[in-house]
């Protein structure tokens, strides 16, 4: 009788919808928010939904949606780094006194900005694994001091312009016409390449894929998401290239995270550092290169800032204590659904919570509503979001994942 | 008597075969407070042990010298009859001594398949790292989980969504995925219910069946140690206080041998 029960596959459960929620479809809330947000502001503003705003609210949305992305590693592993916009705004100062002052070509001024900034995130790692103090409170102090040197570091002026350095050229290429289908089909064909490599391995090994779920569903899905963006971006001028880097770490954190023994080790440490240390995983490393990935996105996104702004000064980085800059990171990650205690969040967080936020900010900004109003929603939502997700995990008894 | 019961008698039976596991006079001393005072242990493949005593008797500092977690100060401990120094846990897993604590070390966000693997990935060669090889994994971990006749683990579940025994199981899984020779079990039912402490000791009777030499740490003494072990030890201020073949003491005896009402019980030989 034992050998029949223990012979027989494991039983095709139904799942249940708190089953889904917790897991398969986790960020449907944060969608179904996002589109009611979007009707409501279409409802108040003609503008709202035309291509020309569309493709402005993604490319606004990309410096906050690069920093989540940075930032949502370091949650994963249960830190927290405040210092983000402050390596934003010092590396891009930086940047920018090497190819104004020091005549760096930004080829090479770039890559050294996002070294450094990756540097500096592997040494709050080392701080907080090492000496033991609180990451907060580490990158609290780091994010200041940082401040401090990003004011040093700016001339007389108070501002250094790239104008006319090609950085600017950053933010105003846009990748138009057939280009932006052959963009789109090679993300898909990489996306499906992935997914059916996969179904390949498991037949080699003698298992079964559920092909609906597991490879069809999917393809389709990122098919008609990829097809409706890039439309609506070839309406208006193409796809930015901002838009297309945001894109591309997307598809590369994603793939860390899924794919590889790193991304499980980041959800490991982020749940149970003891039981990854004793399972021999090296939890300060993957805790260095956790911040080191922060400090080199936030870099990166500072890039793309000064790139948008056209210089930097003491705005950039968000200003002195980060400002709106570190708290909207942040928030946008959280909204998109990554745990502040570790060990939960997939990478579209960073594109859900990001949107999110600039949304509200496009749309409040449409109908001429104030900027303190706009504070006001994004806070406010940030706990709705939350919120709701304890919501779910109360009502289905589900710890979510 | 069926052909398992008949082997666990043989080796129960059989002293003269090699220990995996000899342990004797350990001392161990942590400054001042002399932990273990000349305690000794036996463990056979096939067997399960119960390691047993009131808190402070010793049994959880034995087994930690056993796993490699602390080094005893003096004493002789053999591993199939070659003396060995064990310096550390990885020592103790690489002679094949696997040791499931009582926090299961399980992270609830992982499935089983990532849990029993955790540190262990089969990967292959990719972009950005080491890509884990997922197919393989669960094809191993099925395979493993069968044998262990838990083929009815979901494997791809957060483990956090599972019950108390599933995850004692799996953390027991873990331990065997690398095919040891002794495990070592630190109060596997100490938060289980009744049922699904009796799936754990089916398990663990299973594992014993199929040769492994297993030892059990448990408070659990009228429900699990007399009733799922073979032989049980009992400790008391660092040393041996009695030993019993389980079937011929009851659960007072030893609770009375392990407050020292009953000096000197001695029925295994």
């Amino acid at each position: 009788m034992a050998e029949a029960i223990t012979s027989a596959p494991p039983p095709v459960r139904r799942r249940s919808v708190g089953d889904l929620l917790a897991r398969d479809l986790r960020a449907l809330p944060i969608v179904i928010g996002l589109v009611v947000l979007w009707i409501f502001f279409a409802t108040q503003s003609d503008v709202f939904l035309t291509a020309r705003n569309l493709s402005n609210l993604l490319v606004q949305s990309t410096v906050v949606g690069i920093m989540a992305l940075g930032i949502m590693f370091v949650l994963l592993v249960k830190e927290i780094d405040l210092s983000v916009a402050a390596i934003n705004g010092v590396t891009s100062v930086l940047m920018a006194k090497l190819i104004v002052e020091a005549g760096v070509s930004p080829w090479i001024a770039v890559p050294v900005a996002i070294l450094i900034g990756a540097f500096i995130g592997s040494l709050s790692a080392r701080w907080v694994t090492f000496v033991g103090v609180p990451s907060f409170v580490v990158t609290l102090g780091l994010g200041l001091a940082l401040n401090g040197l990003q004011l040093i570091l700016l001339p007389a002026t108070a501002r250094y312009s790239l104008n006319g350095t090609g950085l600017e050229q950053i933010a105003l290429i846009n990748i138009g016409g057939i280009w932006a289908w052959v963009v789109l089909a090679i993300g898909i064909l990489c996306f499906a390449g992935l997914v059916l490599s996969e179904v390949a391995s498991r037949s080699r090994a003698g298992l079964e894929t559920a092909m609906m779920r597991a490879v069809v569903l999917p393809i389709a899905a990122a098919t008609v998401f990829g097809v409706v963006v890039v439309s609506i971006l070839a309406a208006h001028k193409g796809i930015p290239l901002v838009v297309l880097i945001f894109g591309i770490l997307l598809g590369l954190g994603g793939y860390i995270l899924k794919q590889t023994q790193f991304g499980l080790y980041l959800y490991a440490v982020g749940n149970n550092d003891e039981a990854a240390r004793r399972a021999g995983v090296k939890v300060h490393r993957i805790k260095m290169a956790a911040f080191a990935i922060a400090g080199g996105v936030a870099a990166l996104a500072g890039v793309i800032a000064a790139s948008r702004t056209l210089g930097v000064g003491v705005f950039s980085g968000g200003g002195v204590g980060g400002g709106t800059l570190l708290l909207e990171s942040i928030a946008a990650a959280v909204i998109g659904g990554v745990s502040l205690f570790g060990g939960r969040g997939s990478i579209h967080a960073a594109l859900l919570g990001a949107l999110v936020i600039g949304t509200v900010s496009n749309g409040l900004n449409l109908m001429g509503v104030e900027n303190e109003i706009r504070l006001i929603v994004t806070g406010l939502l940030l706990v709705l979001a939350v919120s709701i997700d304890k919501l779910i995990e109360k009502a289905t008894g589900q710890q979510s994942f | 008597m069926t052909d398992q019961s008949a082997a666990r008698e043989r080796h129960v039976h059989a002293p003269e075969a090699v220990p995996l596991i000899s342990m004797r006079n350990i001392h161990k001393k942590f400054g001042s407070l002399h932990a273990l005072r000349g305690a000794s242990i036996d463990v056979r493949a096939g067997e399960v042990v119960a390691l047993v005593g009131d808190n402070g008797a010793g049994k959880s500092t034995m087994v930690k010298v056993m796993a490699g977690v602390h080094m005893a100060t003096s004493g002789e401990y053999e591993f199939e009859g070659k003396p060995v120094r064990i310096t550390s846990p990885t020592d103790a897993n690489e002679l094949g001594i696997q040791t499931v604590y009582q926090d299961l070390a399980l992270c609830s966000n992982l499935d089983a398949v990532q849990n029993l693997f955790l540190g262990r990935e089969l990967t292959g060669s990719g972009l950005f790292g080491r890509r884990i090889r997922r197919a393989e994994c669960e094809v191993r971990a099925r395979e493993v989980l069968q044998r262990m006749r838990l083929g009815n683990l979901s494997l791809t579940r957060p483990v956090g969504a599972m019950s108390g025994g599933q995850r004692q199981n799996i953390a027991i899984a873990r331990s065997i995925l690398w095919t040891p020779k002794v495990v070592i079990l630190d109060e596997p039912t100490a938060a289980l219910s009744h049922s699904a402490a009796e799936q754990v000791a089916d398990l663990i009777r299973t594992l014993a069946d199929q040769g492994l030499g297993i030892v059990v740490v448990s408070h659990d003494i009228h429900n699990f140690v007399v009733n799922a072990t073979d032989r049980i030890e009992v400790m008391r201020l660092g040393a041996n206080a009695a030993s019993f073949r389980t079937g011929d003491v009851t659960g007072e005896q030893v609770v009375n041998a392990m407050v020292g009402g009953n000096e000197g019980v001695n029925l295994a030989g």
